[in-house]
């Protein structure tokens, strides 16, 4: 049950769901598949006073080729996007993802946006209201310290999406449209929060689109779970090499992807793209493995990735 | 609070309801439909046992929102057999004791219905993969991915 009321519309383009959103003031949320929505609206994790479907523009359904770039619409279904010719022959690394993304079924109705905006994750965090209550609201409900690191002034929520490590190594753009008009970066700069609000998102903007660099890659996705189906990441790396530079994605360890250079010979390139990403690190008690495991658990997925990649470009 | 109309079928047959924005799929097809065979396991999509063809697409019915479904298509457990005859899925799951305590198998069923509406022929892998959306606390699935590709041959010779 949902416990929290709210509206409920269905905007037929992007400019009356950003206007949607302006009536509403700004207590809004976009629903797209809503597999990462719903259950944060169950848990109360949100209060929307009106919930925005935008399943019904039709734009954003779309995948084009637009010759330099493969043009992902945002609400394109995980499933449908693996399925896709052009992210078999041109992005590996992103066809794994999405292949490792929750299960079958979950992918048939989330969505790649959607995928990529989902909130980030803490054991003490995606908990129901009663739960969170008993032991005392976290930083990211608004509270004064993190319950994951009891006293620490910081949070430490992980950022969940299998699919943004793939597509910030093939270097992918994102689409925005708001009130002040639409925008293109990179994808690595939705990031740059804190894991208690982790995108650069502006007030009521919406992600249309993914731009994918249309060139050929060599790449690959290792994830670490318990279960080999509907888990959430408990590590993420995704490595492709474009035109002879690679890059390291490492993801579920914090509040965004950390993403490094790899160059040839990337065999021992590798392991300072791994020094690198550790450095950033401070993996917090706050999933379902110990955080020394997933931490050691990053050079063994990384070489194993760089290997299994470099075999198929041979 | 305000009401939204939607125009819903669900196991061929047409209606309109009126629903409030935040009911879910699943408690219209069990609160208001009496439909109970989707069960609500979870209620967070993780479990699968409320699984419902939505326009042909295995879907998790607790966190869709009724709203969102005007002019769609509902396929439940009970629209499965023509009342008289048991779907292929349903006897195979029978006669390959691919149920025990039963909660999961109506969510399971819908999941093998999508993928056995979509291949004809699923290898076993392709079973596995489907399947594997859905938890089964006792089976250990063998027996849910024999029933499945026993079902899957059935069909194969009556087409």
């Amino acid at each position: 049950m949902i416990s929290s009321k709210f509206y409920y519309r269905s905007p037929s383009d992007v400019q009356e769901a950003i206007s949607l959103y302006q009536e509403f003031q700004g207590k809004a949320v976009y629903l797209s598949g809503g597999t990462d929505l719903i259950p944060r609206l169950k848990l109360g994790l949100q209060r929307p006073r009106a919930v925005i479907d935008l399943k019904r523009i039709r734009t954003l359904t779309e995948t084009d080729d637009q010759g330099e770039w493969v043009r992902i619409g945002a609400l394109v279904r995980i499933f449908n996007l693996s399925q896709n010719e052009l992210v078999a022959s041109f992005f590996p690394a992103l066809k794994a993802s999405l292949q490792a993304t929750s299960c079958e079924t979950l992918q048939m109705r989330g969505t790649i946006g959607g995928n990529l905006l989902q909130d980030t994750r803490c054991l003490f965090y995606n908990q129901s209201e009663f739960w969170r209550k008993s032991k005392g609201f976290c930083l990211k409900m608004g509270g004064e310290s993190c319950n994951a690191v009891p006293g620490a002034r910081a949070c430490f929520a992980n950022y969940c999406s299998d699919n943004a490590m793939a597509l910030c190594t093939l270097s992918a753009l994102i689409e925005l449209a708001g009130p002040d008009g639409t925008r293109r970066l990179p994808l690595e700069d939705l990031y740059g929060g804190t894991a208690q609000n982790p995108f650069t998102l502006h007030e009521g903007e919406i992600l249309t689109a993914i731009l994918v660099p249309k060139r050929r890659s060599a790449g690959g996705y290792e994830k670490l779970r318990l279960r080999g189906s509907i888990d959430y990441p408990l590590l993420g790396l995704a490595f492709s090499v474009v035109d002879g530079t690679g890059k390291l994605a490492v993801g579920a360890v914090g509040a965004r992807p950390y993403v490094a250079g790899v160059t040839q010979p990337f065999q021992e390139s590798i392991e300072e793209a791994i020094e690198t990403v550790l450095r950033q690190l401070r993996l917090a008690a706050n999933a379902v493995l110990d955080p020394a495991y997933r931490k050691r658990m990053i050079p063994v997925l990384a070489r194993r990735l760089v290997k299994k990649v470099l075999g198929e470009v041979r | 609070m305000e009401r939204i109309k939607v125009a819903l079928q669900v196991n061929g047959e047409s209606s309109v309801l009126e629903v409030r924005p935040y009911e879910t799929l699943l408690e219209t097809l069990r609160d208001r439909m009496d439909l109970t065979g989707a069960k609500e396991g979870c209620g967070m999509g993780a479990c699968g046992s409320c699984t419902v063809l939505l326009d042909g697409i295995p879907t998790r019915s607790c966190i869709v929102l009724t709203a969102e479904l005007d002019g769609a298509e509902v396929v439940t457990i009970e629209g499965l057999s023509d009342g008289t005859k048991l779907h292929t899925l349903q006897q195979s799951f029978m006669e390959k004791g691919a149920v025990q305590c039963g909660f999961c198998t109506p969510g399971m069923i819908m999941t093998a219905k999508g993928l056995l509406d979509r291949s004809l022929t699923p290898t076993r892998e392709e079973i596995v993969r489907s399947v594997s959306s859905n938890l089964c606390r006792c089976t250990g699935y063998k027996k849910i991915v024999e029933a499945v590709e026993a079902a899957a041959v059935g069909a194969e010779e009556e087409a």
